[in-house]
């Protein structure tokens, strides 16, 4: 581990934009911007850095652990804070165009309020993707679902009201249940360290209990099934650019968190029996979101059931992970399929807002002809469904064949199954997207202007999506050994 | 049975009673009340457990201001014009089983984990207390939060400045009904507490380095404040020059906490790595400015909305 | 004030916080929510005050008081975001908890 002092820079870094954003409004779409930049730069540098020297460590205040807090970055966390920066640079350019407006509109004022509301939102991502305390994490957790929340809310109207208190109250749990765990923990062990829990936690009922509680929590942040049911209102009815950045990033946090959970402090507690259990979770995510999906006549909440189907995939991680040997391939294959479904699910939702832009509705049938009036668009809809599915050379292709190939040498033929059962149907709901699309429309069809801007960020996240597939080798290798038995942070 | 142990008795019974109250009375004004005693009744037990820090934070914080939150959202709710009408969950009484079954489990499950904590008890009191000459203050939980674990009070007020954030981004807010009207009676009261409160909040801040206090149950008092002049009506006139000087007033807080902690960074040390000889200042400024948002940011969140400025649009929140 | 019964306190802190799960998850209410889950939190609050008051004897331990502080900070904000949010919601939240109608 190698002392880095410019490692906070990560977490303050978006919390100063917030800040600015909010001291001068009339500033905060180009501090936000700016910020974008910046945080680009700082992930990247991180990223080199740990691929030099191995994880950095940062210990706040002098005080290290347990008394103090420890910031610690691998290459889970270098890779994780990429994915967040990248495809947050294209939403912030997304909705810099979205939310421009003449001042004194409605809109304005949502512009005003998105920047520093979303740059909380990354402040937040980027101090739990390096935080090495379980109740640092808790406070990262809360400053996430409730700017999130207001995220929600911002476009107004009673549906948007009504799916941000639901989700509210669906965070606030989980957050409790988490920090429930924490304390159970602490009373168990006397730190809140990850690294020094890792090392002291021993099987009793306290830590069982602890994992129960802090999973439950966990997975109702990153709603998995039966966790799921606040995640398409909430996700459909916000503004497009925040529906992005949710099913992109925010959901992802919460699956973050149980990963340094399980692969750490709770490695050896952890029965193959609750790895399997959260699997079939997991399988049930995909098969529910998918059907439901195919379902929807409303293009967002299309989209909002499929992140439901695919953060299932992720949790098929558990299982398939448990031997020494198999972690490193089937932890790659996750993160790979992780980030192809961060880029590409943000590329749709981008689209989706397009869409909606030109159309004045997200009805699919309005999609018809989209080829011809708006084909960047429909051209990044595209891609990004090849990347759902999982079809080669797209990253979405990797990241599952590499859990399959995992789950075939490990004997566990269900996963297999169910993964391919869950790309066709996820063939099928994109199939219901990209028919009309390709299809001609009989006359003239007039879109309003969307700027371009918007279209090319969608694309560009879309086209990143399915090209990654081909550089797959380079996130893996910055993985290195991550949350390997023994080691880890 | 002592005269102590029969003390511990009634508070827990009555914690219980009054959160099964709070919980489930059919008239929900009732249970707001309830809610409101249970935080005091609360306040108490952090007294009876040797947490006064706490205690004050919760009196002031925890059941007064939310009490003072809920008892104006109960207001504005039955002041709609169509209001839902009153009693418990809707459905029938089979609907309510989940519920109980869940709490059932949960509380099962709690209580064989925390009664199987094990003995000798875990904990970091040496630590905290082994360091404490190193930390510039006393009072222990004062080090911690402004020197051990600094960086979680950090993000606790950027959690204060997002709430802010987020309740001004969803709304303009509402009138204040004016209540009964304000005679010399309430005003008389009003010029008496609010100056107490202030002093008071600022001298909670100063105690807070050797005695319990400290920042957040000073800035709580500025909050209570904050609450009596909004109640009492007395902002007059134009927000317009005011709500740069509130906005600024609400994120200094933060600002002057990351200030502090990359200030330490300059002569390689860690961030918020304060030098040993300079510790009790600067742990007095970055309270200071904190006491200042918070008392604000408490009374922003009772106003419930961005403020409302009578001119254009370019100087409105 | 020593010999407290702690094994008391840390079941009513146990109760109290099943019993605010249990408020959360039946009631469809807003404001109701907003109380169960605050309750819910003062449940681990008293969990970690109790933790605390076993480890050190005399001198409770300063780091659960720090972090049940933070916690009821955090608890006042997001309940203001919650009554605003329930202000503008008009009272009941909508179709109860299926969330599956398309």
């Amino acid at each position: 581990m190698t002392s880095d002092h410019l490692l906070i820079l990560i977490p303050l870094a978006p919390l100063l934009a917030a800040l600015a954003a909010f001291a001068v409004p009339r500033a905060a779409r180009r501090i936000g911007l700016s910020a974008s930049l910046i945080m680009v730069f700082l992930s990247l540098w991180l990223g080199l850095k740990i691929s030099a020297h191995g994880p950095l460590v940062h210990t706040v205040g002098g005080w290290p652990a347990p008394l103090g807090i420890v910031l610690r970055a691998d290459g889970l966390s270098a890779l994780l804070l990429l994915a967040v920066s990248v495809v947050g640079a294209a939403i912030s350019i997304y909705a810099s165009a979205y939310f421009g407006a003449p001042a004194g509109t409605a809109a304005s004022r949502q512009s005003r309020f998105f920047w520093p509301l979303w740059f909380f939102v990354l402040a937040a991502l980027n101090a739990m993707f390096v935080s090495g305390d379980v109740f640092n994490l808790y406070v990262t957790l809360e400053i996430q679902g409730l700017a999130a929340v207001a995220l929600v809310a911002m476009a107004g109207g009673s549906d948007a009201v009504h799916a941000a208190l639901r989700y509210l109250f669906v965070s606030l749990t989980g957050s409790l249940f988490y920090l429930t765990g924490v304390a159970v923990l602490y009373g168990e062990t006397g730190t809140l360290d990850l690294a020094m829990l890792g090392e002291v936690v021993t099987a009793g009922s306290p830590s069982i209990v602890a994992l129960v509680l802090m999973t439950g929590g966990l997975m109702m942040k990153a709603a998995l099934f039966p966790m799921h049911f606040w995640l398409p209102p909430a996700h459909s009815s916000a503004p497009a650019p925040v529906s992005a950045a949710l099913s992109a990033l925010v959901v992802k946090g919460g699956f973050y968190i149980v990963l340094r959970l399980w692969f750490g402090p709770f490695d050896d507690l952890v029965s193959t029996a609750a790895a399997q259990l959260i699997g079939v979770l997991g399988v049930a995510a995909i098969f529910w979101g998918s059907w439901q999906a195919l379902r929807q006549s409303r293009l967002k909440l299309l989209i909002a059931y499929s992140t439901v189907a695919q953060i299932g995939y992720l949790f098929l991680v558990f299982p398939l992970a448990r031997s020494a040997d198999a972690r490193s391939t089937v932890v790659a294959g996750g993160l790979v399929f992780l980030l192809s479904h961060a880029a590409a699910k943000a590329s749709m939702f981008m689209a989706a807002g397009n869409v909606l832009r030109a159309v004045g509705n997200d009805r699919i049938e309005s999609l018809a002809g989209m080829t011809r009036w708006m084909p960047i668009s429909a051209f990044a809809v595209g891609l990004a469904g090849v990347s759902l599915v999982g079809l080669p050379p797209s990253a979405g292709f990797v990241g599952k064949w590499l859990l399959i190939v995992s789950a075939l040498d490990q004997r566990q033929w269900w996963w297999v199954a169910a993964i391919l059962v869950g790309s066709m149907l996820a063939a099928a709901y994109v199939f219901r997207l990209l028919a009309p699309a390709f299809v001609m429309t009989a006359d003239d069809f007039r879109p309003q202007p969307v700027p371009r801007i918007m279209e090319w960020s969608a694309f560009a996240l879309a086209a990143l999506s399915v090209v990654l597939g081909l550089f797959a080798w380079l996130p893996a290798g910055l993985l290195g050994d991550a949350l390997s038995r023994g080691t880890g942070p | 049975m002592t005269i102590v142990q029969l003390f511990d008795a009634l508070l827990a019974l009555l914690l219980l009673w009054l959160a099964w109250r709070a919980v489930t009375d059919a008239v929900l004004f009732r249970a707001v009340v309830s809610f409101v005693a249970l935080g005091l009744v609360l306040a108490l037990t952090w007294f009876r457990l040797q947490a006064p820090d706490l205690a004050l934070a919760e009196a002031a914080v925890g059941s007064g201001l939310t009490g003072a939150l809920m008892l104006a959202a109960l207001r504005r709710r039955s002041d709609r014009s169509s209001p839902t009408p009153e009693g418990p969950v809707k459905g029938a009484a089979l609907r309510q089983l989940p519920g109980w079954v869940l709490a059932f489990v949960i509380f099962g499950a709690l209580s064989w984990a925390v009664l199987s904590l094990p003995i000798p008890a875990q904990g970091l009191t040496e630590e905290a207390h082994a360091s404490l000459e190193k930390s510039g203050v006393t009072n222990p939980v004062t080090a911690v939060l402004l020197n051990y674990r600094s960086y979680d009070t950090l993000l606790e007020i950027g959690v204060l400045l997002l709430a802010v954030v987020a309740v001004w981004s969803l709304r303009v807010a509402p009138r204040l009904r004016p209540g009964s009207p304000s005679g010399p009676l309430l005003e008389g009261l009003l010029r008496f507490l609010i100056p107490l409160l202030i002093i008071t909040g600022g001298y909670l801040l100063w105690i807070g380095a050797f005695a319990p206090g400290g920042a957040f149950q000073g800035g709580a008092l500025l909050g209570g404040a904050c609450v009596l002049v909004l109640l009492g009506g007395l902002t007059v006139g134009p927000m317009t020059g005011r709500i740069v000087l509130l906005r600024t007033g609400l994120w200094a807080g933060l600002a002057v906490f990351i200030a502090v902690g990359l200030g330490a960074m300059t002569s390689d040390r860690w961030f918020l790595e304060y030098p040993v000889e300079r510790a009790k200042l600067l742990i007095l400024l970055i309270e200071t400015a904190a006491l200042i948002s918070i008392g604000l940011t408490l009374g922003c969140l009772f106003y419930g909305g961005r403020p409302e400025s009578g001119s254009s649009d370019r100087s409105s929140p | 004030m020593n010999g407290a019964p702690l094994e008391l306190f840390l079941l009513v802190g146990a109760a109290l916080f099943a019993c605010g799960a249990a408020g959360v998850f039946r009631d469809a209410e807003p404001l109701r929510r907003v109380i169960a889950v605050n309750i819910m939190g003062s449940g681990v609050f008293l969990l970690l005050v109790a933790i605390a008051a076993r480890g050190g004897g005399d001198r409770p331990d300063p780091v659960p008081h720090a972090m049940v502080l933070t916690g009821i900070v955090v608890a006042v904000c997001a309940t203001g975001v919650a009554l605003v949010l329930a202000d503008l919601s008009g009272g009941e939240e909508g179709d109860d908890d299926d969330g599956e109608r398309s």
